[in-house]
């Protein structure tokens, strides 16, 4: 049947971009858990740990909520474990496959992204480790700075082509 | 038009990521209330020259409900707070 649909990345075909002092590239899309609720990052990483996933990064987003994202796809039983196990009042919501990461680098990178949003990322300001959810242009994204010159924007799925074909200019 | 608001939970950000939801300082009436203090409430509402406080709604942020203190003849943002936590008591 020709005409079933078939499931692919959103940003399948897309070919990491190197350019001048800035590249872009789509992220294999993995699991990337959104939750809310009174807890700590540390009392998440302990959890996230336990269930084998110490590789998984956890970011801020926002007052109480958070982000787990990994590269590897999570199983619909480990879902449920975590799910399961979460504390009293935390609540999860698998984005696995509505949000897509993209990361950016290079020099240019803060210089790039600095025409977009208006967090202000001067590395006294947003450092390596630090993540805000803010506006790139007209499209909601979820900022996070992964080293001195490289950054993750992590995009509501049917953005993430805009968003690509924003950076990709940048890139040529 | 204040442009700049301070966020409790993201720090200074431009209105573009806000949504404004009016009045904050409505109270809502009884269910059994007359009519016309149910349309008051409803659909009237003041254009006040001054000081004024409103919900904001930080949607392209951490999509937390604010109360924005502004004055509307000189701009100036007097004081943001998070909505929930100050009806809770709580600092933001």
């Amino acid at each position: 049947m020709p005409d079933l649909p078939t499931s692919k990345p959103a940003l399948a075909g897309k070919a990491p971009l190197q350019g001048v002092q800035f590249a872009v590239e789509a992220l294999p899309e993995g699991h990337l858990l959104q939750l809310m609720g009174p807890t700590t990052l540390d009392e998440l990483r302990a959890l996230f740990d336990t269930f084998g996933l110490g590789g998984s990064v956890i970011r801020a987003a926002g007052f109480r909520q958070w982000y787990v994202m990994g590269e590897a796809p999570l199983e619909p039983a480990a879902l449920r474990g975590i799910a399961g196990a979460l504390p009293r009042g935390v609540f999860l919501s698998d984005q696995s496959h509505g949000r897509v990461r993209i990361r950016v680098s290079g020099p240019r990178a803060a210089q790039v992204l600095a025409r977009g949003t208006a967090v202000d990322l001067h590395g006294s300001q947003f450092p390596a480790g630090a993540a805000a959810m803010t506006l790139f242009g007209h499209i909601p994204v979820h900022l996070s700075r992964t080293g001195e010159a490289e950054f993750e924007l992590t995009v509501l799925r049917s953005f993430a082509e805009a968003l690509f074909g924003e950076l990709e200019p940048f890139a040529a | 038009m204040a442009s700049l608001i301070t966020c409790p939970h993201c720090g200074q950000r431009p209105k573009e990521e806000f949504t404004i939801k009016g009045d904050a300082g409505l109270t809502r009436p009884a269910p059994d209330a007359d009519a016309d203090v149910w349309y008051d409430y409803v659909y009237l509402r003041d254009n006040p020259k001054g000081l004024h406080k409103e919900y904001w709604h930080h949607s392209s942020g951490c999509r937390r409900w604010l109360i924005v203190e502004r004055d509307t003849v000189t701009h100036k943002v007097h004081s943001v707070a998070d909505a929930a936590l100050a009806e809770l008591g709580g600092a933001a």
